[in-house]
């Protein structure tokens, strides 16, 4: 059932029983609320469960429109948790609650010189359990790796109400089987995430930015190989592509009497390129949120031998892309672009790569996710054991899942 | 036993040299590195293919027969003890390396793969394969893969599932599936990453697709000794806390130094505690957080701080470390390794209360550790020709895990759950918590033929309800009803 064929002062009364009445909202077509603790979060989807009410847990918002349309009888906020309830700086791991924005949360490790090694999109909005739900990661993924190399322990609610934890506080631990692996990127259809545990890196005491510009991608992709076969302290990469032609950006960390000798290194390896290193602004990083103003913004992925021949592919479709070095790219295309992406898609596919639709306009109906895995029946299945009733974010995820 | 119309059709699945029936053949499998469980399997099939392997599995599952999968047979949990009705899948005939891709660092093997011999097949390049258990000269990328194994480089490089990028996994139904990509982030649930550490309860990997790392230009191993394990632990939390990761910070006690001394001279110094520091990087940056190093363990009393001169000298000082469980035959006929971790500040405490628990059993603990991740490996040691030591000797180790659990960590770091620590399971997890793994177990394995009775605190059928029901606070406090 969703909100349109219920009454909603008759939804809220009873959520107001859980909660309390200052936070449950009713909307035009739904009820949002805002539990406090993970035993509420539990009580609202038990009762959603039982009454078979969808579900659409929310953060920040900022990547609602990710993945198929679901239209809501309940919208889980998570606003109200949000605390980060422990930071031992010496044994560099937090807990942190999903509503915590990643600033926030970021702003209270730094205070011990510390932080979870990754850059999402719109940091200051977007919510630790939002990111989660959708896998984001930027650039720094090629010196941290993504979530599920960061996250060490979750707790996590069920549709029927289970609070479980998963994993635990300490980094190295093989006890049972990685759940929390499950629950990244599964954009709220297995079970709401209340609180993670992560592992942290210390604050790279010293880095700088540099930028190789080239009219064509080719000779960039070549020496973002040189580098991930090299031997420089890079923190990260991206290959930025555009009508104007094609920028890679190198933000190189260590110790600043390292980062002298390393410099030069990199000059004379985009000179072997026939190509310039020139100093770099720190707003480079952030070219990936921009591409999102766009009509279409895409995640594709695909090898890092790949990155040069699609930023070259993306652009002759009259997209912009930010790809990082891991073969992770964002891209934005204008409408008329809509057609071609599908053909984009394919050669990723072919690639064993992917082409995820983020945003599109609501003229266009695109699959959002591609072709799916032969191992669709088994996600299929864990879904339906996760959530038997399907209340959890019905139909957003592939496969109709 | 299996019926004579069953072996045919093992037989059929992988011809007449791939099936093993013959009792004393049968007793290579029965156990495997912890050895003191023993169990004789009904058959073992050594399969060449992934069709093989399949047909093997479709078998199993037409005739809800157990199985269960075995590499080098080095695993230190009972992983890979057979159920004496099932059948051992060995993994000994699919070494092949399928596919190496240099420039995208990565590379496609078979399970029964070496794990020393994937990093043989990409040093040429300056490569090399980071998970390093201590085993990795015979142990197999399928076993490492079932146990998401360690080693002690995990520290800056991660473990096994950090490196896993796709498998080929033959599913408990029959079925082949592919999970994760050569690619990151393949669109759907990450259930490779779920698969990895499974220890062989959601099915067989056949093949995988892994990640590989280019060698550092520059590794320098550190060796420095202290008068107490205390400072030694010290000296490890303050390299973290001055933003230093090295790629390994082992310790080894008094004991086990004297182990590994009289098992293969490493030249390891006479100390309470000796600590070991592995930096790896770039020349320069190697160079630089070595002096602060260095500077740290003299500050908390290393007498004696010794720096590899060359790579013969640092592969001695790694082969000492990790013949530190092998060795310990040297101190004692007897001894239980356990494979505990804690939050890395803890070690000082932690270590005086097994010290403690030790001395009133009157058995002796040797300690080695990933100190860098708090991962403890007592050894605890005893004679099972005395009468009752051996009772005793399990019961240590047992508590010792408790112990690392109440001081908020974990029962295993990288030696897995399987037979032996299924009771300690219910002991760092909840109901719910479990009651949660079993939904993933099941969606893979509803017949529960996968590597039965493992893992979990006692066998549980898909579908059947938790046995004791303990309510939940909202229950209680009348909120909620049935959870």
């Amino acid at each position: 059932m969703t909100g349109a064929s219920a009454n909603m002062q008759d939804l809220a009364t009873p959520l107001v029983a859980l909660t309390g009445a200052d936070y449950v909202r009713v909307l035009h077509d739904a009820v949002a609320v805002a539990p406090a603790t993970s035993e509420e979060l539990a009580a609202v989807l038990l009762f959603a469960h039982k009454n078979h009410l969808t579900v659409v847990p929310s953060g920040g918002g900022t990547k609602q429109g990710w993945g198929h349309r679901v239209t809501p009888a309940i919208v889980l906020e998570t606003h109200r948790l949000n605390k980060v309830r422990e930071h031992t700086w010496q044994d560099m791991t937090c807990t942190v609650e999903a509503g915590c924005t990643w600033a926030s949360m970021q702003a209270a490790l730094a205070q011990h010189g510390q932080h979870v090694g990754l850059d999402p999109l719109w940091p200051d909005r977007a919510t630790v359990g939002g990111i989660v739900a959708t896998n984001d990661s930027g650039a720094l993924r090629l010196r941290y790796g993504g979530l599920r190399d960061l996250i060490i322990g979750m707790t996590i609610v069920l549709a029927d109400g289970t609070v479980a934890k998963t994993g635990g506080k300490v980094v190295k631990n093989v006890a049972g089987y990685d759940l929390h692996k499950l629950m990244i990127g599964a954009f709220g259809t297995l079970g709401v995430v209340t609180s993670v545990n992560f592992r942290l890196h210390s604050i790279p005491q010293c880095t700088q930015n540099f930028t190789v510009s080239a009219a064509s991608a080719e000779p960039l992709g070549k020496l973002l190989l040189a580098l991930l076969h090299g031997q420089l302290c890079t923190l990260a990469i991206q290959l930025r592509g555009s009508g104007a032609g094609f920028a890679l950006d190198i933000r190189l960390a260590s110790l600043a009497e390292v980062l002298r000798t390393q410099a030069p290194l990199l000059a004379e390896l985009a000179q072997r390129e026939g190509l310039t290193a020139l100093p770099a602004e720190e707003e480079v990083w952030l070219a990936r949120e921009q591409l999102f103003a766009r009509d279409f913004a895409c995640k594709g992925t695909m090898l890092p031998s790949r990155i040069a021949r699609f930023a070259e592919r993306v652009r002759a479709v009259g997209g912009e892309s930010v790809t990082q070095a891991s073969g992770i790219m964002t891209a934005g295309f204008a409408a008329s672009a809509g057609e071609r992406l599908s053909q984009l898609r394919a050669e990723l596919e072919a690639a064993r790569g992917s082409l995820m639709v983020l945003k599109q306009p609501a003229e266009t109906n695109l699959d959002c996710w591609g072709t799916p895995p032969d191992s669709l029946p088994l996600m299929r299945e864990v879904k339906r054991r996760f959530d038997p009733e399907g209340v959890l974010n019905p139909g957003r995820f592939l496969g109709g899942i | 036993m299996l019926s004579v119309a069953i072996l045919a059709e093992l037989r059929e699945a992988v011809g007449v040299d791939g099936l093993i029936t013959e009792r004393n053949q049968l007793q290579t499998y029965e156990c495997d590195g912890l050895a003191v469980l023993r169990s004789l399997p009904a058959a073992v099939v050594l399969p060449r293919s992934t069709a093989q392997l399949q047909a093997v599995v479709s078998l199993c599952a037409r005739h809800v027969i157990p199985f269960v999968g075995r590499g080098a047979g080095t695993g230190l949990s009972g992983g890979a003890l057979p159920d004496d009705r099932g059948i051992v899948i060995s993994f000994a005939r699919m070494t092949q390396i399928l596919n190496t891709d240099i420039p995208n660092q990565r590379i496609t093997v078979e399970a029964g793969v070496i794990n020393a011999h994937v990093t043989q097949r990409v040093a040429a390049t300056g490569h090399f394969y980071a998970p390093d258990p201590s085993s990795q000269t015979v142990c197999t990328i399928g076993g490492n893969v079932a146990e998401n194994s360690g080693g002690a480089h995990c520290l800056k490089y991660g473990f096994t599932t950090t490196h896993v990028l796709e498998l080929e996994v033959v599913l408990p139904t029959g079925n082949v599936v592919h999970l994760g990509s050569p690619t990151l982030d393949a669109p759907g649930y990450d259930l490779a990453g779920v698969f990895v550490g499974s220890e062989g309860t959601l099915g067989v990997a056949s093949s995988m697709t892994l990640r590989i790392v280019r060698r550092p230009e520059t590794v320098q191993v550190l060796l420095a000794a202290f008068d107490s394990i205390a400072a030694a632990g010290q000296t490890v939390s303050d390299i973290i806390a001055a933003s230093i990761l090295p790629a390994a910070m082992e310790i080894m006690d008094r004991l086990s130094i004297q182990a590994a001394e009289a098992a293969v001279h490493p030249h390891y110094p006479e100390c309470e505690a000796l600590l070991l520091v592995e930096l790896d990087g770039p020349a320069a940056e190697v160079n630089l957080h070595m002096e602060q190093v260095r500077a740290l363990c003299k500050g908390n009393g290393a007498w004696e701080d010794r720096l590899a001169q060359s790579e013969q000298e640092r592969l001695l000082v790694w082969k000492g470390r990790k013949a530190a469980f092998a060795a310990a035959g040297r101190l004692s006929p007897d001894y239980i390794v356990q494979d505990g971790v804690i939050p890395r500040t803890k070690l000082p405490v932690v270590l005086d209360e097994i010290a403690a628990m030790a001395a009133a059993t009157g058995l002796r603990v040797s300690n080695v550790f990933h100190a860098g991740d708090g991962n403890l490996h007592p050894l605890v040691l005893y004679d099972r020709s005395i009468a009752g030591q051996e009772e005793i000797a399990i019961d240590l180790s047992m508590r010792i895990l408790h112990l690392c659990v109440d001081h908020g960590g974990s029962i295993t770091g990288e030696h897995g759950v399987g037979r032996e620590k299924q009771q300690a399971m219910g002991y760092m997890y909840s109901e719910p918590d479990l009651d949660t793994m079993q939904r993933v177990r099941c969606s893979f394995d509803p017949e529960n033929i996968a590597n039965p009775d493992k893992l979990f605190p006692r066998p549980r059928l898909c579908g059947e309800k938790t046995g004791k029901y303990t309510p939940h606070p909202l229950e209680t406090a009348g909120v909620a009803e049935f959870f």
